[in-house]
């Protein structure tokens, strides 16, 4: 009796087996092996030297690779899915007008699936769909690709697409350009891993470049394909582009010369970098195409300091030329702004503190005639009569990229130096001339003191006059109203 | 005390003539311009000095302007010494505004007055101790003005005779002094001619040339006494005289 229970429920149990088996298998015999229906497909679409032509002469490969398909998240989809016209019986003969026309075709049956509300959980797409309502329509094989879509939930759409480029841009490449000019096509993981762009994918700079589409831009010359290159940091990096495009190098580009220096130039490509970590080689970066004014720097107090001893205190190109709005030197505003320049480090007690210098000589110019004057005229954003007459700043007294030590010069050469410039303004100067200026110096018993003294007397003079009067008038009242 | 106009017409007696009158008000206008022209360079940073700047249109207007005024007051001084000192020496014009011991002894006398020591206050004639003490502040003053404006104008010229530091200390000087001036003039001067309870509202006598006999004998008595001796000078009576008769009585 005992046996026959064991039989029954062994019975029972092989037949639920069998149930649950029967259910199950042909899903698993689904996620193996295609379809009957994407089987007839790959019958053609194996074949690697077929492609589809369009109107203007764009075409794109017909070839499916059925296992990278397998492997992506629509592996388990019929072709049909999306091709939806197409079936073993009908296979209609479609013309678009270009390869373009066709993604967009493309990509609005992905749209039938992945619903306007469900890829706004990303903000990519939240942007790309305004960009939709304005007329740009959304290509979503760019950046996900036709068949060889994979989990975007593993890990950033950037990672994968990294690895996609890098499969060929890891290895020994060549880009000619139509000037015979040849560069590499070689990048370095490593040095986009070490940069501030780690983060983003190649597509985001290389726009238009995606697993599915590889255009092949011509460009006259390796200059031009950096200039193109520079287009693409604006749109992340717009607020530097536009100081770029007031300054004098991109006027330079504007009038068609393509020496002109753009973002690339200075920092870098792929191992793009801030330059403010190493000064030195900004100056050395300037100095490719300014020789003549580096090595007047280079023999200058600031320009030894920094190369001598890399000193970071020291002006560079940058501090007083500004790193992206370059302007011409030859301005009035460039000018009338040299004192700025020069104060953001000669008035500053910290840096100046190390190395004993006064950070009075900005405050004793700008109490002076011509320290005074030009704030003024600086105010003036409106004039009757013409721009301002130039006043006399920092740099015409102690030169520009040759700015020599003060201390222990020779006192005889500067004056003969000072009266020169001073006479440029001031006609028929004579040699007394110069002895006006203070040498930056406050009036003491030991400088100036004449104008010591005189400053001491009245110094005296005014509160006693003050004092003196107020008693007086106190006094009248007092006595006024005493007698009434 | 009130001295109104409506008082009778002849407790007025001449106290200035035209010549002083316009002389006074040309210097109201130059200090005022000067002043206006002259604060915001010294005080330039300043908020106001900067919108006073603007309206007369940018700092090379101020300084336009303050070098028209200067010349017009170095003209001014000039006519003012050449005419006195003609006046004093060929005309018998009385010296009356030359320091003298009795400003001395009045400015002690007052003190002493002001203090309880004394009953009376001091006895003054035609120019009190503390309008000659202005006086001669203005005059020393304002050529040291003249001077150092000068030397700043023409820094090229001045330094080819003398020497560079003398362009610091004329700055020194020229700033200084206006100071010192503008204080003067506005405290001293405005409450002695204005606020002062003796004059209150205002001591119209440099801008009518009369005054009234009350106050005549207040703070010039010895004038006063000198006057009455000799004639009594009525309004009504500057009809029968020609100008420059009373251009002369007044200049005694």
């Amino acid at each position: 009796m005992r046996t026959m229970i064991h039989i029954i429920e062994t019975v029972i149990l092989l037949c639920l087996l069998q149930l649950v088996w029967t259910f199950e298998a042909p899903v698993f015999a689904q996620e193996r092996t295609e379809t009957a229906a994407s089987k007839y497909c790959l019958d053609c679409h194996v074949n690697k030297s077929t492609v589809k032509k369009f109107a203007d002469g764009s075409f794109v490969s017909t070839h499916i690779d059925s296992h990278a398909f397998n492997e992506s998240v629509h592996g388990t989809l019929d072709c049909t899915a999306c091709h939806q016209e197409f079936s073993s019986a009908s296979h209609p003969e479609r013309s678009f007008r270009s390869k373009v026309q066709y993604q967009i075709m493309a990509s609005r049956r992905c749209r039938d699936c992945h619903s306007d509300t469900v890829i706004s959980s990303r903000s990519i797409h939240v942007a790309l769909l305004r960009k939709e309502k304005s007329g740009e329509a959304i290509i979503c094989t760019n950046c996900h690709s036709a068949h060889m879509i994979s989990r975007t939930g593993a890990g950033p759409v950037a990672k994968s697409e990294d690895k996609y480029c890098l499969r060929c841009h890891s290895s020994e490449g060549r880009k000619s350009f139509i000037n015979g000019e040849i560069i590499s096509t070689q990048v370095n993981a490593a040095e986009i891993l070490g940069s501030p762009h780690k983060d983003i994918g190649c597509s985001d700079c290389h726009s238009g470049f995606s697993a599915g589409d590889h255009p092949n831009n011509r460009f006259g010359s390796e200059r031009e394909y950096r200039h193109a290159s520079a287009e693409i940091c604006r749109r992340c990096h717009y607020d530097k582009y536009s100081k770029v495009a007031e300054g004098i190098h991109y006027k330079m580009l504007s009038v068609g010369r393509l020496d002109a220096p753009t973002c690339v130039d200075c920092h870098g490509t792929h191992a793009v970098s801030s330059p403010e970590r190493n000064r030195l080689s900004i100056v050395k970066k300037c100095a490719e195409c300014h020789r003549q004014v580096y090595l007047a720097y280079a023999k200058s107090v600031h320009g030894g300091a920094l190369l001598n001893e890399n000193n970071r205190d020291v002006a560079i190109c940058t501090d007083c030329h500004s790193s992206h709005s370059m302007q011409s030197t030859s301005s009035n505003d460039f000018h009338d702004e040299i004192p700025d320049k020069c104060s953001n480090c000669h008035s500053n007690p910290v840096v100046m503190g190390k190395y004993g210098l006064s950070t009075e000589v900005v405050k004793t110019y700008l109490s002076d005639f011509h320290g005074m004057t030009l704030s003024l005229y600086r105010k003036e954003t409106w004039r009757h009569y013409g721009p301002p007459p130039a006043m006399a700043v920092c740099t015409d007294c102690h030169g520009t990229h040759d700015i020599a030590r003060v201390s222990g010069a020779d006192v005889r050469q500067m004056k003969t130096k000072l009266l020169k410039r001073c006479s440029s303004c001031h006609p028929g100067a004579s040699e007394n001339f110069p002895d006006a200026w203070l040498s930056h110096y406050r009036p003491s018993f030991t400088i100036a003191p004449m104008v010591f003294i005189t400053e001491q007397f009245y110094r005296v003079m005014l509160p006693i006059t003050i004092v003196g009067i107020l008693f007086l008038v106190l006094l009248d009242i007092w006595r006024y109203y005493k007698n009434r | 005390m009130e001295y109104s106009d409506q008082s009778n017409r002849n407790d007025q007696m001449v106290r200035f003539g035209i010549y002083r009158i316009i002389e006074h008000l040309a210097l109201i206008v130059l200090f005022i311009v000067l002043s206006a022209t002259g604060l915001p360079q010294k005080f330039y940073y300043l908020g106001i000095s900067q919108s006073v700047i603007v309206i007369l249109g940018g700092i090379d207007n101020l300084r336009l302007f303050h070098h028209l005024a200067g010349v017009l007051f170095a003209a001014l001084a000039m006519q003012h010494i050449i005419a006195n000192f003609v006046g004093v020496a060929f005309l018998r014009w009385e010296p009356s505004m030359l320091v003298t011991l009795k400003d001395a002894q009045d400015a002690v006398q007052n003190v002493r007055y002001y203090l309880g020591l004394d009953d009376r206050p001091a006895q003054c004639g035609r120019y009190t101790y503390k309008e000659k003490c202005i006086y001669w502040l203005v005059i020393i003053g304002g050529f040291q003005m003249i001077i150092s404006g000068f030397i700043l104008w023409f820094p090229v010229i001045a330094t080819q005779y003398l020497p560079g530091m003398v362009i610091p200390v004329s700055k020194m000087v020229h700033t200084s002094e206006a100071m010192l001036i503008f204080i003067l003039v506005v405290t001293w001067h405005i409450y002695d001619s204005v606020l002062s309870p003796d004059v209150f509202p205002l001591n119209k006598s440099i801008f009518t040339g009369n005054i009234h006999r009350k106050q005549m004998k207040q703070l010039h008595p010895l004038e006063m006494e000198e006057k009455s001796e000799t004639e009594t000078v009525l309004l009504s009576a500057r009809h029968g005289h020609t100008m420059a008769e009373d251009h002369k009585r007044t200049r005694q």
